[in-house]
């Protein structure tokens, strides 16, 4: 029983890692947080994994387990080192729709939504995974209006790191 | 905002590509825990050989057979501490392949066997190591009652008294000693290994709740 479990838990997790690395893109600066960040979310959804009984889909309740421990189980201490963000070196236009111009303002975008704290990251992050209000601050855990007043006080926080 | 949603559309088609974690490796992680305490009780154990062996370094026992005037004992002494460093040696040897194994697996149900195999390993180690305390203490005083000249007194004091006095309080003293001593002893092993047993006992208790 436990290694079917097991087993399926695994192949989910598989299938759907690239949520966990989207959320340790956004919270780390260095490849090598980026995998210990992996790794606690990995062992944090395992260890709630018992308690999901697929009346969500696997991806959305990964998103509230991985986006907690983000947020509240990751050592802060690990990533308080400024370094330059990896992400800088990284392209997020495909060679075919290559824009420069494009390409320098979705960067600077980037980096200013890496300023942002924790739980401002939170929101953007489900944001720009396109979830509705409703979503989110099912998510989250707040009501769907707080949510709304968030994330406009985040879109002014943006603008203002944008144009100082 | 125009920015953010550049950034979002950027971010939905998701040009970036991610290294891919292998299956394999989600069954490492998952068990991560449980190699590093036992990784950790492999170590302690290690650290803790080499303390004793470096206070025995300090502590001469020829010598202190020179001052009992025992050096008839010394060859018992060469052989015990050699079969206790043989003993140690073993232990050692089996928490190192308990760390092997536990590292290796990737199934849950041999996971748990082999921590409850590793715990019982670390409990034999410490009544092992308990036992040997209390036997070299009872050795250490039978040795200067038989050896010991500055003992003469007692035993001749012992000897011609009528009421046991002397008596009962040698023997109270022996065994207050040997209490203390032993108590020493259980209280060093269960702060260096308690604590690692029991987050062990936590980590298979998280186990068996998903085995149900």
């Amino acid at each position: 029983m436990s290694d079917n479990l097991e087993q399926l838990f695994v192949k989910q997790l598989k299938d759907n890692q690239n949520i966990i690395h989207k959320i340790c893109r956004l919270y780390t600066n260095d490849e090598d947080a980026h995998k210990d960040l992996f790794q606690e979310i990995t062992i944090q959804l395992w260890k709630a994994f018992p308690k999901f009984r697929g009346e969500s889909k696997f991806s959305t309740w990964a998103y509230r387990v991985a986006l907690n421990t983000a947020i509240t189980l990751y050592r802060k201490s690990t990533r308080a080192v400024a370094t330059t963000p990896y992400e800088s070196q990284k392209h997020f236009l495909s060679q075919e729709e290559y824009n420069f111009e494009e390409e320098e303002q979705i960067k600077l975008m980037y980096q200013a939504v890496q300023q942002l704290n924790d739980i401002e990251k939170a929101l953007v992050f489900l944001y720009l995974e396109d979830k509705d209000y409703t979503e989110i601050s099912e998510t989250l855990g707040i009501s769907e209006v707080n949510a709304r007043v968030k994330m406009n006080r985040i879109k002014g926080k943006l603008k203002k790191i944008l144009n100082p | 905002m125009e920015e953010l949603d550049l950034l979002k559309k950027a971010w939905q088609k998701d040009s970036h590509s991610y290294e891919q974690i292998s299956e394999v490796e989600i069954y490492k992680m998952l068990h991560k825990k449980s190699s590093s305490i036992v990784k950790w009780i492999l170590i302690i154990s290690i650290i803790e050989v080499l303390f004793w062996t470096v206070i025995s370094v300090f502590f001469n026992v020829d010598e202190y057979l020179k001052t009992l005037n025992a050096e008839s004992l010394s060859m018992y002494f060469q052989v015990a501490n050699f079969v206790n460093y043989a003993v140690i040696l073993w232990f050692i040897y089996n928490f190192y392949k308990n760390y092997i194994k536990i590292s290796t697996t990737a199934s849950t149900k041999q996971l748990m066997h082999d921590i409850l195999k590793t715990r019982k390993t670390v409990q034999y180690y410490v009544w092992y190591n308990l036992a040997m305390a209390l036997i070299t203490i009872i050795a250490s005083f039978v040795m200067q009652f038989a050896f010991d000249p500055r003992m003469e007194m007692v035993k001749y004091r012992i000897e011609h008294e009528e009421n046991h006095i002397i008596l009962l309080k040698t023997l109270g003293l022996i065994l207050g000693t040997i209490v203390v001593f032993v108590f020493f002893f259980w209280l060093f092993y269960k702060l260096l290994y308690g604590s690692l047993l029991r987050k062990l006992n936590a980590n298979y208790k998280e186990l068996k709740k998903i085995d149900l």
